[in-house]
């Protein structure tokens, strides 16, 4: 469904991804973690081109995306994404939010838009808060409904870059559990997150990030009891504490 | 939690908050005018003296015509120059943003009335039409005053423009929008309602500053009354009373322009609030 090939990117002279080269299978949920600065997030969007990689090449779903002649709009409708600050368009209501996409980029009919928003909220546990704004939000409510809102673009897969990490403890809980159904019901995800138990129960691999380049992928057992590297270790026991 | 929802609720009350300003309306026009009693009785003159007005009239309507005429041109013009400028002064090319930091610098550091002496005598020699009449001269000052207060504009929508996180630039981005897109429907409505407050200041200025525009001889309503208050005491039967009068006739109508404007932007400003983003009330 995803498939990176030796990827290489630099912010100036930082050489941000080292050769990065990734295959996510359909309905695979990979986890990616790694220390900061270590470029997931660059990884992550590398993949729908919010960041374009200087060297290597990027598929979806069998579509070579990273070209200069491609449609990028069309690659980003592709996947759909979630970032760690929710981004939610603050002057719209949650639903406004989620619709806004399907009528400006897909050109569906305000109804229609609604009807899938309206679903899309329900589905995320939110159909109570349609039409409250952003800032009468929780964290974990507004994660929810930036995940509602990237669904309905029907994306053929998804990427979390740190979907839990702004959120107080008591509202991560709710933000994971929309994201275990999702990956359950069969979803392609990409998720970058130290959440342990969550990548222990969705995840069958788990990629460990550092210095740009992938260290180490196995299966979580594997990761976070008997890491091969000495720096998987290191970074294991320090976010298993 | 329990107030947080409390605050909402009040807000979700439209039909309050707009009474309220129609209160305010009432209070401020009986206000003004207790006022404007209580100072014609201290300082003995009268805002309706029939001898007066007999005289000055004309003037007066002349000099309202053209003041209005001058705004006319100037607040949309300003408005639209300020608005693309500010755009382009975000631009991340340096070849657009610079040229408009140097425009704005140019003409903040300037007098607005040297600006308007400057575009009377050499707007109307460079157009070279040195002799085409006195009306040119009128207009080009106005448009210099347009592109004046489009400087300072710009640097009202710059910040709107900028108060818009980059984040949910990003997220139009990743729905698949394309850039003008993400301006029509996500940048412009947040940066616009942020412009509002500071735009009802630059446009309460604007309209006033228009009274420059009688340094060259313009016969608006500053300037008319100028004119006026000069030759009516070579007339027999002037008051000296009509300074207070006059000046204070020419008040009332500056301030009932500003006071329009400025209504106007705060009632767009009630249409674009946003709930949970209301500000600090004290």
């Amino acid at each position: 469904m995803i498939r990176v090939e030796d990827v290489h990117k630099y912010f100036g002279t930082l050489h941000v991804l080292r050769g990065i080269t990734l295959d996510v299978s359909k309905g695979e949920a990979l986890v990616i973690i790694g220390p900061s600065g270590s470029g997931k997030s660059t990884l992550l969007r590398c993949i729908n081109l919010l960041v374009e990689p200087d060297a290597g090449r990027v598929f979806i779903d069998g579509v070579h995306v990273n070209r200069h002649d491609i449609n990028r709009e069309w690659v980003r409708q592709q996947v759909g994404m979630v970032f760690q600050s929710f981004n939610l368009f603050t002057h719209l209501t949650a639903l406004e939010n989620v619709m806004l996409g399907p009528i400006r980029v897909k050109g569906v009919s305000r109804e229609q838009a609604e009807d899938k928003a309206k679903q899309l909220l329900a589905r995320v546990g939110l159909a109570a808060k349609a039409n409250a704004y952003p800032a009468e939000l929780s964290g974990g409510q507004q994660q929810r409904v930036a995940i509602a809102r990237a669904l309905a673009m029907d994306p053929k897969a998804m990427l979390f870059d740190e979907p839990t990490s702004a959120l107080d403890p008591e509202y991560i809980r709710e933000v994971l559990d929309v994201m275990t159904a999702l990956a359950r019901e069969g979803m392609t995800m990409i998720v970058v997150t130290h959440e342990m138990g969550f990548a222990s129960n969705v995840a069958r691999r788990i990629v460990f990030m550092d210095g740009g380049v992938i260290l180490e992928e196995g299966h979580p057992q594997e990761i976070f009891e008997h890491p091969k590297q000495e720096r998987t270790r290191a970074f294991v026991s320090k976010i298993l504490r | 939690m329990a107030t947080a929802e409390a605050s909402v609720a009040d807000v979700r009350g439209h039909p309050v908050v707009r009474r309220a300003s129609l209160i305010r309306v009432i209070e401020a026009v009986i206000g003004a005018s207790i006022f404007l009693v209580l100072l014609q009785i201290l300082l003995n003159f009268s805002l309706l003296d029939p001898e007066f007005w007999r005289r000055y009239g004309g003037s007066f309507e002349t000099g309202i015509g053209t003041t209005l005429r001058f705004v006319g041109i100037i607040l949309p013009l300003s408005a639209v120059l300020g608005f693309f400028l500010g755009w382009l002064r975000i631009s991340r090319f340096r070849t657009l943003s610079w040229p408009v930091a140097v425009y704005v610098d140019f003409f903040r550091g300037i007098p607005p009335i040297v600006i308007v002496i400057y575009a009377s005598i050499f707007g109307a020699a460079l157009l070279q039409v040195r002799f085409a009449g006195k009306d040119l001269a009128w207009n080009v000052a106005a448009l210099a005053l347009a592109f004046h207060s489009a400087a300072y504009q710009s640097e009202i929508f710059r910040a709107g423009f900028q108060s818009v996180p980059r984040g949910q630039i990003e997220a139009a981005q990743a729905l698949g929008m394309r850039p003008t897109q993400t301006m029509y429907n996500v940048v412009l409505p947040q940066a616009l309602r942020l412009s509002l407050p500071p735009l009802g200041n630059e446009f309460a200025v604007v309209i006033k500053d228009t009274s420059l525009l009688a340094a060259i001889g313009t016969l608006d309503l500053f300037g008319v009354s100028q004119d006026f208050i000069q030759a009516v005491f070579l007339q027999p039967g002037a008051s000296v009373y009509w300074l207070l009068t006059m000046w204070t006739a020419v008040a009332l109508v500056y301030f009932a322009m500003t006071t329009a404007v400025t209504q106007v932007l705060l009632f767009l400003e009630r249409k674009f609030h946003v709930r949970g983003l209301e500000g600090v009330s004290v």
